[in-house]
């Protein structure tokens, strides 16, 4: 009988270490999974990032050169004004200036339309005087200076005159 | 989730948005996608409000209705001094409110200098959110460290106004102090350098650290409000238009387009000297007289523009002294020896002249590798991290990606491949648990198996590494050397063990090893191989270059040999006779020690061989049935293929 009564309070004592066991092992797992459920996380969201990233880097890695080059087409622009129209100099600048320009497009780069009578857009050109005129106020009178997009994002605003309130 | 808390560098001329993102402090970009926006709103012709780099593209046409530096009278009287000077210098009309304080028109409304600030905000606000992609509801802003009560009050109304909870005001360079984790280290004094485009400040802070991450406390602040980057650029273009009139009689600087054109330049040149001793200036058509077009082109070197400024860093090396030394309130006073840590903070500090005034002042290297005029920003979202992590109970979060501490690997692991050379398979310092895969081939015909050898260390030939185990693959059909695929797997779990095995593909015949404590070398022995690849770096890849030169060789004898053997028939004698010399020509060099003579005789080799097929499809041509192509086998360098056993 004694012996009959100390089975139950040895189970009783080692199903008490195995619960406390058991539970501790399953708090460990849940903690365990989390973590690595984490980890996959947060590599799946990396890698997300990072393809963001490459794609930023790949559209906006020729940004700084093309923008320095831009400063080339300008004095394209100026050599070009000094020069007598339709002479061999002027139609070979224009030439030398077209193949520049038509390699930067091949990287993305795009001219900013601002022809006479455009609404200013601030988002996209810059004024640097206001002049009478009689196109409507805050429309484009003359382009000085041409702008740039990248992809969509300016690179350089076209410098450009607008018409006064009169 | 987590909740964000930006940090906002609201600047005089521009201002920048950080916050802490994955364990990272980063400054997120505008809309348009600059890493700064111009702090300027504008109300334009059209009726519209705008905010940002569109306001300043049209302020020259719009100067009455363009509000710029909105932060010199944000939170002051109008009775104030600087209240008064400023008026006379901006363009946009101001006057005095209802409670004696500021306000500026716009469009036909008068607003508060905090409602100008708070249209800021709000763009950056709304900016950061697209970025992150949530909702942002609060900020820690930063101000100068010499703006008072009411100054600072009126910065955190502009942010509620913005629709954000203002966390906290702190100090610009305190900021700069917290980005570089100066509070985390001990208790300090710091000098806080910062030389922006129109103003230079200097401020002395003392850190006192404590187990709750610090608290920095303003011990003295000085500069210059009109003393800044743009006062080198002036500089500059000065010098080049008198340079100019020395050389070719015109006055440039009565031209605007020349002089627009100029002060880009002067601009780009002052970038450039930060990294290269030597620019040009070159603008061709920069004007023109009687005789035609002029052109300009003219050099600075480093050397003559330090000297155009030399004036300028030494007065702000002297502020930097007053600041420091003077007794209080003009100063700290400290001796500059007590000063542990300097931070740079701006633009114009990038210029090398200003880091070596700032290190022999102190005699010691200032804090620079963050962007200086991003640093503001970056330690404001640092504070704004801190808070949240608070907030939330956590720990912050480039604290939390240490908690689980992942090992990595001291040394390469790699295999014995052809000649004995080391092919790496994991790199040093790769994060483990990983695992890497690469199919293997058979170095010679009919090699049925081969012995996988593992080695540890960074000497390219495994003879110099260590042997960590090695063990060999059998079974392998007979074929010819190439064709085989042995599949090896190197495996390394989060307990450093290794786990290598290799699999025929073709057989499916498998054998592994493992190899217990791959990664617990002992510090010095690490050390050790590591300091003996570097000592034996050059004369190892000699070596390596040697036994890649000989893989080759072997390989180009082999398939010559084979070509000969299958076409034996097609090829003329005499060609044959010549390929027959070259390869001998080739055994004979390839044991020797020569990298060049063997390079050579292999060349030699591939050009003759290059005759059999020429003379196949003349043949074939002769023939005139050219439908019968003969491919060549074996034409690629297989010098992957695994140790000969």
């Amino acid at each position: 009988m004694e012996e009959k009564e100390h089975i139950p309070q040895e189970t009783d004592v080692s199903s008490d270490d195995t619960l406390k066991a058991l539970e501790e092992c399953g708090k460990q797992r849940d903690e365990y999974l989390d973590g690595w459920k984490r980890a996959k996380a947060d590599l799946i969201n990396y890698k997300k990032d990072e393809m963001s990233r490459m794609e930023h880097a790949v559209k906006f890695g020729n940004e700084a050169i093309l923008y320095d080059m831009l400063a080339v087409l300008d004095s394209f622009d100026i050599g070009i004004a000094t020069l007598e129209k339709n002479s061999d100099a002027h139609k070979g600048m224009t030439l030398i200036r077209m193949q520049c320009e038509d390699i930067m497009r091949r990287y993305g780069l795009m001219p900013i339309d601002a022809p006479p009578g455009t609404i200013f857009d601030p988002r996209r050109h810059e004024a640097i005087e206001e002049v009478s005129s009689d196109l409507p106020p805050g429309a484009i009178t003359e382009e000085v200076k041409r702008g740039y997009e990248l992809h969509g994002k300016v690179l350089r605003p076209s410098k450009v005159k607008i018409a006064k309130q009169s | 989730m987590a909740k964000k808390i930006i940090g906002i560098d609201l600047g005089t001329t521009n201002s920048a948005v950080a916050v802490m993102d994955k364990g990272e402090l980063k400054i997120l970009e505008s809309h348009e996608g600059n890493r700064t926006t111009p702090s300027i709103a504008a109300y334009s012709k059209s009726g519209e409000r705008l905010v940002g780099m569109s306001a300043k593209r049209q302020a020259v046409v719009n100067p009455k209705n363009t509000i710029f530096s909105v932060k010199r009278l944000i939170g002051r009287k109008f009775s104030d001094d600087e209240v008064k000077r400023d008026k006379d210098a901006l363009p946009y009309e101001i006057r005095e409110s209802s409670k004696g304080g500021v306000e500026v028109k716009m469009g036909d409304k008068w607003y508060t200098p905090e409602e100008v600030s708070a249209m800021i905000l709000q763009k950056l606000k709304a900016d950061a959110e697209a970025r992150i992609g949530e909702k942002i509801t609060d900020a820690v802003i930063t101000v100068p460290a010499y703006f008072d009560d009411s100054q600072r009050q009126a910065t955190k109304t502009a942010g509620e106004i913005a629709g954000l909870t203002v966390r906290r005001i702190i100090n610009e360079p305190t900021a700069a102090a917290l980005a570089y984790g100066l509070n985390s280290k001990k208790s300090e004094q710091v000098v806080v350098y910062d030389f922006g485009g129109g103003t230079f400040d200097v401020s002395v802070l003392e850190v006192d650290f404590d187990a709750l991450g610090g608290d920095v406390k303003v011990l003295a602040t000085g500069g210059d409000t009109h003393l800044g980057g743009d006062d080198f650029d002036a500089r500059i273009i000065e010098h080049l238009v008198s340079e100019y009139k020395k050389q070719e009689g015109i006055d440039i600087s009565k031209d605007p387009l020349a002089l627009q054109r100029l002060k880009e330049a002067a601009e780009r040149a002052k970038h450039e000297l930060s990294t290269s001793m030597e620019t040009e200036v070159n603008l061709p058509y920069i004007t023109s007289d009687a005789n035609g077009p002029k052109h300009f082109l003219l050099k600075l070197t480093r050397a003559k523009f330090e000297d155009l400024v030399r004036d300028l860093i030494d007065r702000s090396v002297a502020l930097v002294q007053e600041a420091v030394t003077a007794p209080a309130p003009k100063g700290a006073g400290l001796a500059i020896a007590d000063v542990d840590e300097i931070v740079l903070v701006g633009g114009q500090t990038r210029m090398p002249a200003i880091q070596e005034a700032v290190k022999k002042l102190f005699g010691k290297e200032p804090n620079k590798t963050i962007n200086p005029d991003e640093v503001v920003a970056l330690g404001a979202a640092a504070q704004g991290e801190i808070i949240a992590a608070k907030d939330d109970g956590r720990k912050t979060e480039g604290e939390v990606k240490d908690i689980l501490l992942l090992d990595v690997t001291p040394l390469t692991l790699s295999l014995e491949t052809l000649g004995g050379v080391a092919t790496p398979m994991i790199q040093k310092n790769t994060t483990v648990p990983t695992s890497k895969t690469q199919v293997f081939s058979t170095a010679a015909d009919n090699q049925t198996s081969v012995e996988i050898h593992i080695g540890q260390g960074e000497r390219p030939m495994m003879a110099d590494n260590k042997t960590l185990g090695r063990f060999i693959l059998d079974g392998i059909p007979p074929s010819p050397r190439g064709i085989p695929q042995v599949e090896v797997t190197f495996d390394i779990d989060a307990n450093g063990i290794l786990n290598v095995s290799a699999k025929d593909k073709a057989s499916g015949k498998s054998q592994s090893i493992h190899i217990e404590a791959s990664t617990s070398l002992n510090k010095e022995e690490v050390e050790r191989l590591k300091q003996e690849a570097a000592q034996h770096a050059a004369e190892d890849e000699k070596k390596r270059t040697l036994i890649e030169e000989r893989n080759k060789a072997e390989s180009v004898v082999y398939v010559a040999e084979k070509s000969i053997k299958e076409n034996a028939e097609k090829i003329p004698a005499e060609v044959k006779t010549d390929i027959e010399e070259k390869i001998k020509k080739v055994h004979e060099v390839k044991e020797k020690d020569d990298v060049q003579a063997i390079s050579a005789a292999t060349q030699d080799l591939s050009a003759a061989m290059q005759k059999i097929g020429e003379s196949l499809y003349n043949k074939d041509a002769n023939k005139e049935t050219g439908n019968e192509e003969k491919k060549e086998e074996g034409n690629t360098t297989n010098d992957t293929g695994t140790n000969n056993n």
